[in-house]
């Protein structure tokens, strides 16, 4: 064998080198595992279950250390956590975040509350709080209230069991302009055939009850009135309405002072939801998405 | 001199050209070269053997390692010592921006000393650390320790600065350190009335591990013991985060760590408090 050769090298490099791609590329895919690796207590599918875990299961459902638990007890919880493991793993060949709501949003809670968490570490200033609160004051507001007659004119009931829906709206009118020039409300109601609406009582109500109460339509007449005002007539489905307010009393924006739990608390969810859209625009920026011809988002 | 200087230097290049000229005689010498390819195999072959054996035992030690149960492991002193070595340069990489290349801990983080016998989340077994370690604390996955915070009871308004100042003083003195008596007394009144802060550190103060209240007692602080630093736990409160580390390190990684923090707050001697105790 000549050494000298000078071919002799590179043509041995190159059949080594053939020789291990060959290897790598026809050798059979890595066996599954006949046991269970350190560290685990079992193997579901070739899905480890960690031996810290089924510790600290246990613990939990005996009370007491792992080194007092009985055999039985031990077999009971490794029984649960594989049949916990077995369920999982069919809801994910069953593909249930793609198909069902709950696992969906409990996905979405779960990576939101991981991406948060760092964030919930930081505490703010006094000075950071005022300035959110300031920025913010709108939402704190203390409760309004407002006591109210609500009268209506029903259209096509039995006592105006002929009058239009025209002929209403200007008794109706009428009847405002009554009001505002200072009649009774027994005399308006006597006289147009108001009757009381039955919507509210007669007494202080928080916004939030008169709203129910109401409905979006007349509360949102409601809302702006002021102590003695009578409203314009307003078309309902059961009538045509007037209001009276008696007495209003407007919400307040609450002091900083009375409010700088939730002041906290809204700083910390605000927190929360900036990072947590901060890693959507990121997801954003690496995915792909298409959308269908005609769809915008 | 010049004539001198000259015939040095021949002598130099002479004696240069002649050692080259034997050396690429040797080189070339077919027999020689043939003994020095034997040499230098037999020298790769016993390298290979050393590091494919030095490899086996790693690999055997690390199975060891994670196939005993964690209190087990703290038992072995054989197991400490290689996974103390195992955890050293991951300790660096991993863990000592918070918790210090010394392990003393970072007040300024809230990232507690490793080396002593205090630990907020259970009682400092082996297994407790490595929990901690796989899990983290309020690191937004449900294993991990996230049962309670300490309140910011100044900034929601539940006390006010002057109630925050009187607290500090009651917690200086439940710790055994010079305090105001009578602003002390309105801290007491606080810590068991509006504050109610024995609901976590219990009513004699000595904490809770389950929640991870410190014990105000001991004179051991994560986050700083001079009244300062008390006062801003009191009044901002604290959320300190601890990474969970599964996932991100292997499982003996893990173990390798948890059982490097053992060894050095478990020292043989009993002095918890230094991390060269565990080398």
């Amino acid at each position: 064998m000549n050494l000298r050769h000078p071919l002799l090298l590179p043509v041995a490099a190159i059949i080594v080198g053939l020789a291990l791609a060959g290897v790598g590329l026809f050798r059979a895919a890595p066996l599954p595992l006949a046991a269970v690796p350190p560290g685990y207590v079992a193997l579901v599918n070739q899905k480890g279950l960690l031996m810290s875990d089924f510790i600290a299961q246990t613990q939990v459902e005996t009370s007491r250390s792992f080194a007092e638990s009985t055999p039985a007890e031990r077999s009971k919880v490794l029984r649960e956590m594989i049949d916990e493991e077995l369920l999982v793993q069919r809801a994910l060949v069953l593909d249930l975040p793609e198909t069902t709501n709950e696992v969906r949003g409990s996905l979405v809670s779960a990576v939101n509350a991981q991406v948060a968490a760092p964030i919930l570490a930081y505490v703010p200033s006094d000075a950071e709080l005022r300035a959110y609160y300031e920025k913010y004051r709108q939402n704190y507001t203390g409760p309004g209230s407002m006591n109210l007659h609500d009268l209506v004119l029903h259209i096509g009931g039995f006592e105006n069991a002929d009058q239009s829906p025209t002929q209403a709206l200007a008794d109706a009118t009428e009847a405002v302009y009554q009001l505002r020039s200072g009649a009774s409300l027994t005399y308006v109601m006597e006289h147009f055939g108001f009757v009381n609406s039955g919507r509210m009582d007669d007494t202080e109500q928080l916004d939030f009850a008169v709203k129910l109460h109401l409905g979006d339509k007349l509360y949102k007449t409601a809302a702006q009135m002021r102590d003695g005002e009578v409203s314009d007539p307003i078309p309902d489905t059961d009538g045509m309405h007037i209001l009276v307010m008696v007495r209003h009393e407007f919400p307040k924006v609450v002091d900083f002072s009375a409010v700088r739990d939730r002041v906290y608390l809204d700083f910390r969810a605000a927190a929360s939801s900036r990072v947590t859209q901060e890693n959507l625009n990121l997801l954003r920026s690496q995915a792909q998405v298409l959308l269908a011809p005609g769809q915008s988002e | 001199m010049r004539c001198r200087g000259v015939k040095r230097a021949g002598s130099v290049a002479e004696a240069y050209t002649n050692a080259k000229v034997g050396v690429v005689q040797l080189v070339t010498d077919g027999h020689y070269r043939a003994k020095v390819v034997l040499a230098l195999g037999v020298v790769v072959a016993i390298g290979v053997v050393a590091l494919a054996r030095a490899h086996l035992r790693t690999d055997r030690m690390q199975e060891r390692l994670l196939a005993a149960l964690p209190d087990a492991v703290a038992a072995d002193p054989a197991l400490v010592r290689f996974a103390v070595a195992e955890a050293k340069p991951l300790y660096a990489r991993h863990c000592a921006a918070c918790h210090g290349a010394d392990l003393h801990g970072n007040a300024q983080l809230g990232a507690p000393d490793l080396t002593d016998d205090v630990w907020l989340y259970g009682d400092g077994s082996l297994y407790d650390i490595e929990r901690t370690i796989l899990y983290g604390a309020r690191a937004g996955v449900s294993s991990t320790h996230d049962e309670a915070e300490m309140p910011a009871f100044g900034l929601r308004g539940v006390l006010s600065d002057s109630q925050v100042r009187s607290v500090v003083q009651y917690v200086l003195q439940l710790s055994g350190r010079p305090y105001q008596v009578e602003a002390a007394n309105d801290g007491r009144a606080l810590y068991f009335g509006v504050a109610n802060c024995g609901d976590c550190h219990g009513p004699d103060a000595r904490g809770n591990n389950d929640y991870g209240a410190p014990d105000l007692t001991r004179n051991v602080w994560s986050n700083g013991g001079d009244p300062q630093s008390l006062y801003a736990s009191i009044y901002g409160g604290r959320h300190r985060i601890m990474p969970a580390w599964r996932g991100t390190l292997s499982l003996e990684q893990i173990r390798a760590l948890a059982t490097y923090v053992y060894a050095v707050s478990h020292p043989p001697d009993g002095q918890a408090g230094t991390p060269g105790g565990a080398t």
